[in-house]
Formats: structure tokens, sequence, C-alpha cells
């Protein structure tokens, strides 16, 4: 049988089309011109060195990229700790109730974004009205949502583990606190990394959940601050910030790939 | 010396150990022998401090460790699958147990060597357990279990993830390690031929019980049952009585309490020869020869032959349908 050529050239339409948007935002993020429509040669004018539009020096987007990083950096260092303790936990769990807890822990994957940030916006409003919206917020939020994938990264981690490892640790006279320290953390290494930069890639792109727990101009983030801005009258600057958005996170989970893909944790002699 | 008594355990519904009470020797090397599902490894795990038994106790060199943690038995275990820290070199899994026990580094550093120049790894301290032969990683393991001077010894299925030759290569290293070490040792394992080899002290268990404990010898001449007999070795059926394949005489003369059969297929496994007959009323049986026996009666498919039972008459057991209740 004749193999073809449909399927790759449809394949590679789609690719081409999917990327030619971003591509483009990308390309007029370095034009030295104003214009987002045609191309003025190509500068770091709207990263850098604009002195006053820049992303550096426009205080707006500056301020929209800082809040992104805090938010982002508190996530992280919240969420893996409780999911890593959260998926030890479940592991261990044997008992009534620990099936149904390992579907509910699933559901926030799952659950659409737009609904989840309503219920929270409705709880930090009312029942937990002493939080209200603001930073304390967002970071609730985009923790919650991603814990769950914190557990399921850690928990893939902890099932190749096996538990002989640790029982082997406490045979050897290793008390709990050690066999985790010693024996489970750094066997956990790459899981730990992989959510780390996970939580970070979640938390950056997030808008949804941001949106609706902000409280004012210093709780924008940059999604918040693109989709704001980019019906009013926007300079190549905003592409350069989408830039900067893209390259992070892009970064960030080809990183937790490469730390993720469970390849020996030993180094090779 | 260990001694379990009344030790049972049950995970929902299932029974693993029923009543189960065993003494280990000291200084012996004990298999604890079975199929699988029949208590074998979750006795050990017990005995380990890695399960908690339902009922009974556990006493190892005169302490009762029933409700002591692992961590306080002096116990070295040895898993199926190595349990190898593999973020660790060779000598710091070897080390791991001396280094909870804030021994000196230098004491470490010696006591490391010494056990690495006899499990033979004495040039692989610096390796990663992912450079080792499954062999080599078992053997690593054993050396971590030894650091600690254990009380006793206790390994789960130690060879079931090697080749069958590296496995035998490793189960004669075993014993002439125990005859140089005499830690008290107990081993799982579902290989009668591995337990028969090795062990000085056989327990053979099956459903949750222990159905006899003895020494090789005794459990292959006496066994108690059908299934001891039938777990140690071959066993063929001639008239209800049970019978070992080898102690089966085929004779071309009819005698005496001789039962006649016709030869189906004779084959010549080396120095073995089996030769599979069907008797008088239909039934099959198989008979072991050696290649001088089977040479002297010319035997060929098709040849009528009368079987005597020879041997110890202990080493047969009667039995109307397979069942234990038989034999009594």
């Amino acid at each position: 049988m004749k193999r073809s050529r449909l399927l790759p050239a449809v394949t590679w339409i789609y690719v081409v089309w999917s990327l030619l948007p971003v591509l483009i935002a990308i390309r007029f993020a370095f034009n030295e011109g104003r214009s987002r429509t045609t191309g003025q040669g190509f500068s770091l004018r709207w990263f850098w060195t604009d002195p006053t539009l820049s992303v550096r020096n426009d205080p707006t987007l500056a301020s929209a990229l800082e809040h992104s990083l805090v938010l982002a950096g508190l996530s992280m260092v919240i969420a893996v700790p409780l999911g890593t303790a959260l998926a030890l936990g479940l592991q261990r769990w044997r008992g009534r109730g620990s099936g149904v807890s390992n579907v509910l822990m699933l559901l926030p994957l799952v659950t659409p974004e737009l609904v989840f940030a309503v219920g929270l916006f409705l709880l930090f409003t009312s029942a937990f009205g002493f939080i209200g919206l603001g930073t304390t917020a967002q970071v609730i939020g985009h923790v919650t949502f991603s814990l769950s994938w914190v557990v399921l990264i850690v928990r893939g981690r902890l099932v190749m583990i096996g538990r002989d490892v640790e029982e082997a640790a406490a045979d050897l006279g290793a008390p709990p606190w050690h066999v985790l320290r010693r024996v489970l953390l750094p066997l956990l290494g790459p899981a730990l990394a992989a959510s780390l930069l996970t939580v970070f890639a979640l938390s950056i792109d997030d808008f949804v959940v941001a949106q609706y727990m902000a409280s004012g101009a210093d709780t924008t983030t940059v999604p918040m601050r693109i989709y704001a801005s980019a019906r009013a009258a926007p300079t190549p600057a905003l592409n350069a910030l989408v830039t900067i958005m893209l390259v992070l996170s892009l970064a960030a989970l080809a990183l937790a790939w490469v730390l993720g893909r469970g390849r020996p944790v030993e180094p090779r002699a | 010396m260990i001694t379990v008594s009344n030790v049972s355990k049950h995970f929902g519904d299932f029974t693993a150990l029923d009543d189960v009470s065993l003494e280990v020797p000291d200084g012996s090397l004990t298999a604890l022998l079975g199929p699988s599902g029949s208590g074998k490894s979750t006795l050990l795990r017990i005995i380990g401090g890695l399960e908690w038994a339902d009922a009974g106790s556990v006493v190892i060199h005169g302490d009762d460790v029933t409700n002591v943690p692992p961590q306080k038995r002096g116990i070295g275990f040895v898993f199926q699958h190595y349990a190898a820290f593999k973020h660790m070199t060779v000598r710091d899994n070897v080390g791991f147990g001396l280094k909870i026990r804030k021994t000196p580094k230098d004491k470490i550093d010696a006591r490391v060597d010494e056990l690495l120049n006899i499990v033979g790894l004495g040039g692989f301290a610096k390796r990663y357990p992912s450079q080792l032969s499954g062999g080599q990683r078992q053997r690593m393991a054993l050396a971590r279990a030894l650091a600690v001077e254990p009380k006793v010894l206790l390994l789960d299925e130690p060879f079931g993830a090697l080749d069958a030759k590296v496995r035998t290569e490793l189960r004669e290293w075993l014993r002439r390690l125990h005859d140089e070490v005499h830690v008290t040792t107990l081993l799982v394992t579902h290989d009668q031929e591995e337990a028969l080899s090795i062990a000085d002290n056989i327990a053979v268990m099956d459903n949750a019980h222990i159905e006899q404990v003895g020494g090789p010898r005794e459990l292959y001449d006496r066994p108690a049952n059908p299934f001891v007999m039938g777990f140690l070795g071959p066993v063929a059926k001639v008239d209800g009585t049970l019978v070992r394949p080898h102690d089966i005489a085929l004779r071309t003369q009819p005698d005496a309490g001789t039962r006649e059969a016709q030869v189906m297929r004779v084959s010549h496994l080396g120095f073995e020869v089996r030769v599979d007959l069907e008797l008088s009323d239909g039934k099959p049986v198989f008979a072991q020869l050696t290649r001088y026996e089977a040479a002297q009666l010319e035997l060929a498919g098709g040849d009528i032959v009368w079987l005597a039972l020879t041997g110890d008459s202990d080493a047969r057991l009667v039995s109307e349908d397979d069942r234990l209740d038989a034999v009594a």
C-alpha cells in the first residue's frame, strides 16, 4: 500500500497554523518601530531600552511581571511540600475512604477553571471574608489547583521507588524522619523538581483564577495585564511581555519534562 | 533462636497465617518453603517487624519483640528486588546502618571494606547500584544487612529475580557464607531444590499453615502428608499409594506383589531415564530409572513390564484422593 502524503501534510499545516500567531507576536516584540502590524527592523527597545514604554521601564508592565513571578514563587514553595506530604500520606493510607479520596484528589484536574474560580470568589467574599481578595486569595487559588498535579507526579515516582527501600532502611535502624530525609526525598528528587516547575508553569499561565481573586492594580498579573491592554492602544512592549511569559513557561515545562522522565536517579560514571 | 508462637495474620477476608508456631535454631540456615500465597513471606515480614501479627508472639534470642518496631529488632532483611538505595554508592549503601548508629567514620570504612571483600565486591565501593548486575546488587544488599551485625538474617526470595545460572551460583555462595558467618538465617523460597540444597532445616508451608518441619532428608524420606511429598519432588501414584518415581522398579517377569503395566514411552534425559507407563486399569504412572538400569531392561514402547515398589516404605504415603486425611 502506498503511504498517504495527506496525513503528514495536514499535520504540518496544522502545526504552522497553530504557531503562526505566536511567531508573529514574537516577531513584533523585536520591532524597532511602534507598529504591531508592519515589520520595522529589529531591536530590544520594547524589552529594555525604551525609557518609558519598555517592559523594564513601564511600571504597569514591570509590576505585572513581578507580581506574576511572586505568585508563582509562593505557589511553588507552598504547593510542592504540601502535595508531597499528601502523596506520602495517600500512599500509606489503606483503610476505608482511601479509594474515594484518591478519586477526589484528581477532581481539580477536570474541574472547569471558571467554575473553580467563581467558587473561590464566593468563598473569599462571604464565608471566608476575613481572607478577602488579593494576593493571599490568588496564592490559595493557585496552590489549590496545582496541588493535584504535585500529588500525581510525586505518587507516580513513589510507586516506582516501591516500599522496599523504606522497609530496608527501617530494618537497618533508621527512624522514620531519617528514612524520609536520607532515602525517600533524595529518590524523589526528580519528581520534586518536576513538581516545582509544573506549579510554576501553571501559575504563570493562569488568567481566570488570578483575575477573580485580584483586588486592584498591585495584584495584576501578566496575563491580566495583557488581556486588559490588548484591546486598548498597545505598543510592541505588550508583545515583549508575551514573549517573556512564553519563554518562561516553555522553559519550565521543558525542564520539568527532562527531570520527570524517570531517568535513573543516580549519576553515571 | 527465633521462636514464633501461635501467630495469626489476616488481610481483610484473607487468612495469611493461621495459628503458626515455629522455632529457628541458633546458627541454623532455615528455609520457609511453600507455594505463593502460602503465608511464608508474611511470616518472615512479621519476624522482621514489617507486618504486625493479629495474634501470637515473636521472640528473638529471648527478647519478646512482638511489639518492637523494626528499627529496634536488630535484624538484617534482604528483599527479592534488592531494595538498593539507588542514590548512594555501594560504600554508602553498606555503611547505612552503621552511620545511623553513629559509628565513627574510620570504623565504618573498615567494616564496609571487610564486608565488600567477603561478598566479593572489593573493587566496587565507589559504584552506584545501577552499575552492578542483579547478582552483585543482591550481594551488596546482603553486605548491607550483615554490616549491622544482626541477630538474625531474614531473606525474602533473595534469588527470585535472578536468572537460573546466577541463582545457582549465589545459592552455593550463600551456603558457604553462612558456614563462615554463622548468623541465624531464615530464607523464604518457593523453589524446593533451593531449600533442599542449602538449608539445614526446612519448614514447609501451605495455606497459612506449617505442614512439616525437618531436615532435607527427613522431609524427603518421611513426608508427613501428600502436600509435602508432592512439593519436595515428583510423585507417582500406584493403586492409591504415593511413591517416588525412582522407588518404582521395573521387572520383565511377574513376581509376588508386582503390578502389570505397559510401556508407553521411554525418554532419555541424560543420567535419568523416564518411563511413562499405563497400568492395566488405564491409569498413567511414570518411573525414573538410571541409564544403567534402563540399559539392562532394553525397554521400548508397547513392552509389558511388572512394577515393584522398592525403597523405604516410610517414603510412601497411602492416599485415597490426594488428601491428608487418608494418611492416618
